[in-house]
This record gives structure tokens, sequence and C-alpha cells, in this order.
């Protein structure tokens, strides 16, 4: 199981992935919008999006998790 | 009658200071996980290249026949060793007796080891578990003879090896009061995230005098610590620290009148990594991986970054290009937009007075959009920080090459280039005094609030103002040395480090400017 923690806070911008989805190593997960720049996050590994903590529009903080990759 | 007596003595001396604070003591240093001293050297330096300095230096009781009893050996060890075949100083505190804090041999060997590094002019490592003095004293029971007046300051010497030496240094254990000072004042600290806390006062002192109940973690963990910049960096544990500060040696002087080391280069300097072309996206607001940029230009695995956890819109570390050491800067928008915090503003300083004392080339990698902005940014002081490194950028004599990769805005835009950089810019590059995104809204208020679709106004004037923030005229201009290909970066960097080499010998020498921690 891996997190996938925020390393800033700021609004997602964009969500690219759902709970159950198939994911490569590379593949960009969701877009988070800080301080007018689009800041994309991409899987660290293969495998499934377990659980998803985040929603489009969502304020979030550094250090949250976003999601987890089983 | 020969001199065997004595000669016995010793010897028997030197072999109850190798038993440190006794088989118990360090059969509980390591039960919890916890490397002696001695250990700790053992592991940093080239095997058998210890020559100990003041092995007997310790606290005798004798009876009333004049014969030695018992003997606590002073708890600091200190000596000469080598690191990777180059001589170091390295000291460190004895956590098997009395917990670190100093017994009287124990601070007269602590506080040698600054005064060592000056003389002999070779990098100081300490590596530090220990505390600060008691109330007790150095002695443990009442207080000692206070210090005559005229006594030199105990922390010159400690700035002066900053000023002469490289420092490096580790917590690897609980490290406070005196030690704790010590560790950072250091070109590069790392502490063990497994076994090391870094505190001003442990959670007694502070919850008789704060009321505030917390553990030595909570107070002065890694993941406080790594983030605030008390240290530059953090290692899984003991032996990862040491591997780091050899790694940070590899790229230093011994000293200020010496140039780095230059090693043997298989990367070849004409490499042009095809990732370059596009690697920067041409939507403006797309964010982009500056360590992919630094990772694709200088030497291969060569970037040591100093300082990721903190201050994280800049990246500083040492690199090498052509096997020379060049000390490496970039911003990081996707942290905070790339943009000088306060404590971004702080590492950058301490970044670049390294590379000024040490004769360091700096190289930028520059997408400076400003300062920060914003209550937080302002209650941090920050255009205070962010000023005090663009002077610091302004007072430096090295030579630097700054690579305008994105976008560069600004005050804070200084602080990237220094005094006659060679300046290089990438087709993406943008530069003015702000970003249009912020300056169009205020500059033409009137304008957008005057049209029929001010959104739409806002974004022509913005397009039509970004475009003119093109690199092309900036080239024509001689504004900047050249508009390159960014693939041409590495062997553009490359001729440009063999143009500057020749200058380095004569800015060798005391820094104009003092060294600070």
């Amino acid at each position: 199981m891996t997190k996938i923690e925020l390393e800033t806070g700021g609004s997602v911008w964009k969500l690219l992935v759902a709970e159950g989805d198939v994911v490569v190593e590379g593949q960009t997960l969701f877009i988070l919008e800080v301080m007018k720049m689009e800041v994309p996050y991409e899987a660290p590994q293969s495998g499934t999006v377990t659980t998803l903590h985040i929603a489009e529009g969502d304020s979030v903080a550094e250090d949250d998790v976003a999601l987890e990759i089983g | 009658m020969s001199w065997k007596p004595e000669v016995d003595e010793i010897k028997r001396r030197r072999e109850l200071a190798l038993a440190q604070g006794g088989v118990d003591a360090v059969a509980k240093q390591h039960s919890q996980n916890r490397l002696t001293i001695r250990e700790r050297v053992d592991e940093l330096l080239d095997e058998g290249s210890f020559e100990e300095l003041g092995p007997v230096a310790g606290t005798p009781v004798y009876n009333e026949a004049g014969e030695l009893v018992s003997y606590d050996p002073a708890n600091f060890i200190l000596g000469f060793g080598k690191v990777n075949g180059r001589r170091v100083i390295v000291g460190g505190e004895d956590f098997t007796m009395r917990g670190g804090s100093p017994s009287p041999a124990g601070l007269r060997k602590s506080v040698y080891a600054e005064d060592l590094a000056v003389q002999y002019k070779v990098p100081l490592v300490r590596l530090h578990e220990g505390s600060g003095g008691s109330v007790g004293g150095t002695g443990g029971k009442g207080s000692n003879l206070p210090g005559p007046v005229n006594a030199p300051s105990r922390f010159r010497s400690v700035a002066q090896a900053m000023a002469t030496v490289p420092v490096a240094t580790a917590a690897m254990g609980a490290v406070a009061g005196l030690p704790a000072g010590r560790l950072v004042a250091s070109h590069f600290s790392v502490m063990s995230k497994s076994t090391a806390q870094i505190i001003t006062a442990g959670p007694a002192v502070v919850e008789r005098a704060m009321g505030e109940k917390k553990t030595k973690d909570e107070l002065g963990g890694w993941k406080v610590h790594t983030k605030n910049g008390t240290v530059d960096n953090g290692a899984d544990d003991e032996r990862a620290c040491i591997e780091e500060i050899k790694r940070f040696l590899s790229y230093m002087p011994d000293h200020i009148n010496q140039l780095a080391p230059v090693l043997a280069c298989d990367d070849p300097i004409d490499r042009c990594d095809a990732s370059l072309l596009d690697v920067v996206p041409r939507d403006r607001r797309v964010a982009f991986e500056m360590r992919k940029v630094i990772k694709a230009v200088f030497d291969e695995d060569s970037f040591f970054e100093m300082g990721k956890g903190y201050g994280r819109s800049q990246i500083t570390g040492l690199a090498r290009l052509n096997g020379q050491t060049v000390g490496v800067w970039g911003n990081d928008c996707k942290f905070l937009a790339g943009s000088m915090t306060a404590d971004g503003a702080h590492k950058a300083r301490r970044f670049m007075e390294l590379c000024e004392a040490f004769t360091l080339p700096i190289v930028t990698l520059v997408d400076e959009p400003g300062f920060m902005i914003g209550s937080q940014a302002e209650k941090e002081a920050t255009i205070r920080h962010g000023t005090s490194a663009v002077l610091t950028a302004a007072m430096t004599t090295v030579p630097w090459a700054a690579v305008m990769v994105r976008r560069s805005f600004g005050v804070a835009q200084a602080a990237h280039y220094g005094p006659e950089a060679y300046v290089l810019a990438w087709p993406s590059a943008e530069s003015g005094p702000l970003p249009v995104e912020g300056g169009v809204a205020v500059a033409f208020r009137r304008e957008i609030e005057a049209a029929p679709n001010p959104d739409a106004k806002r974004r022509e004037l913005e397009e039509m103002l970004a475009a003119k923030q093109s690199p092309f005229p900036r080239a024509e201009a001689l504004s900047v040395h050249d508009l390159i290909d960014p693939r041409e970066t590495r062997p553009e960097l490359c001729k440009w480090l063999a143009r500057v080499q020749p200058l380095l010998p004569d800015l060798l020498g005391p820094s104009a400017f003092a060294i600070r921690p």
C-alpha cells in the first residue's frame, strides 16, 4: 500500500483516476493548483487505486493523503 | 631501574579509556540501536587511519598511597583520520558516560576540535550525541572554579573553523545545548531519523519553564528539523548519516586556500540529453520537475542535494561538470510556484556563502516568479530574508552561470545572477518586473473594468504581454549571452567552466564576508 501525500497545500484542479482504477507507474493521477501553477502528481508505482481521499475542487493541505495505491 | 611501572600504567589507562562507560553502558547504547562514539569514528574513517589525540585524558581517583583506583576517560573522542584517503579531524561525545554532558577533560577535547581543524587546515567532522553543561558543573558535584574573564571566546574558534575548512556534522542520538549549537555551526549537517533528536532544552526543562509536555521526538525529531532548516538532511540511520558526510566531503577542498578535487569524468561533456527539449511544458501554467533538468545536465549521478526538506521552492546542492565541483541552485515550481520564501532565501544565502567560502563556481537554473506573497509571507519577513539573499549574490566573487529555464521576475530573480554571470536563455525563458498574470490585473485595472468583457480583455492583455517577454528580443539586445537549445545546456556549461577554471586560483583565501550558520 502506497500513500500519495501532498507536497503542498492548494486545490484539487483535476482528478484523473477513480477508486478501483488500475494505474501504471508515471501516470498522472491528479493535478493540484498551487499559486496559479498546475502541479501534476504521478503514480510512483503501478497498482490499483484502493482509496481516494480527494475530490475536484477540494482545498487540501500539505501532508494530506490524496489517495492510496495497492 | 627502568620506567616499566609507568609504561605499564600508560598501557592500563589506554585500556581503560577504550572501555568507555563500561560494559553495561555500552550494552545499553547498543540495545537502543545506537553505535558508540568509537564505532562511529571507525565507520567514518579509512581502516586503521585513526590517530587519537589525548586518549588518556580523563578524571582519575587516587587512594591515599597515590595509586590509581578508578579512572573515567574524557567523554569526548578526538583525533585525526582519513576519509577516502584525505585527512580530517573527527570528534564526538561519548554518550556512555554522563549522557555526553561534558566532563572536564571531555570539554577540553571537544573545544579543541575546531582549533585543530584551523591549525592543520583539514575538514572537521563532528559526530554528536550529547548534552550541554549541567548545573552540577563538569565535575558533577558543586560548581567548578569559574573561568577567567579574559579567557578566549569558546565560539570564536567555531566561527573560524567555518571560515577556514569544511565542517560536516551529524546528530546520531539526542543532541542538546552546546553540542546542538555546534551541530548547526557547520556547512553540512545530517540527522539520523531513527535515533536522533535535536533540542535546545529537553522535555524536563521545557515542562518546568513552559508547562508544555512533549517527548524528545515531538520537540526535536527529524520531522521537525529536516523541515525547518536546523539540519540540511535526514538519513535513515547512523551509517547513512556517515555516508552523507563522506559524500559531502568528496566535493570539497580541504580548506579555503585549496581548489576542490577534480574527479575523472566518464560522462561526455558534449552529451545532449533529448529530454530537455520538452521538459518545460509550453502551457505556462503547467509545472515541471527541475530535478529532471539537473539530472540531465550535470555529470551522471553527481547531484548531492542539501536542504531538500525546507525552503523547498529553492533546490540547492553540489554537483560536478566534467568532474569539477559546482554549486547548483534551481527553483522548484512544484512548491509554491518556486517563489522565494523566507526559508528558501535563508537556504539560498547559506548555499551561496558555502560556494563563496570554498571557491565553488555557481550554476543556477532559474524559474523564479518572485518573492512569496500573502499574509503568511509578510509575517515571515520575506522581503528582508529575500533581500539578504539578493545582496549576498551581489557580493560574491565566484564565477556564476545562469540558465534562464522559465520565469525570472522581480527583485527575487536578481539573487540567481551573481556579478558578471554568464547567462544562457532557453526558448521557454520569460522575464520582467513581475509575471503577467499578476501584473496585468493591477497595471491595466481601469482598461479591464471598462471593457465589455473584462475577463476576455484581461486574457488578451496577458497574451499580448507574455509574447513580449519572449527571449528573442533579449538575445538580440545582448541581454543574455546566448539563446540556446535546451539540449545544449550541458556542453555550453562545460565550455563555460573550462573558461572560468583558470580564474579560480586567484579567488582562493578568506571570503569578503563571513560565513554564517
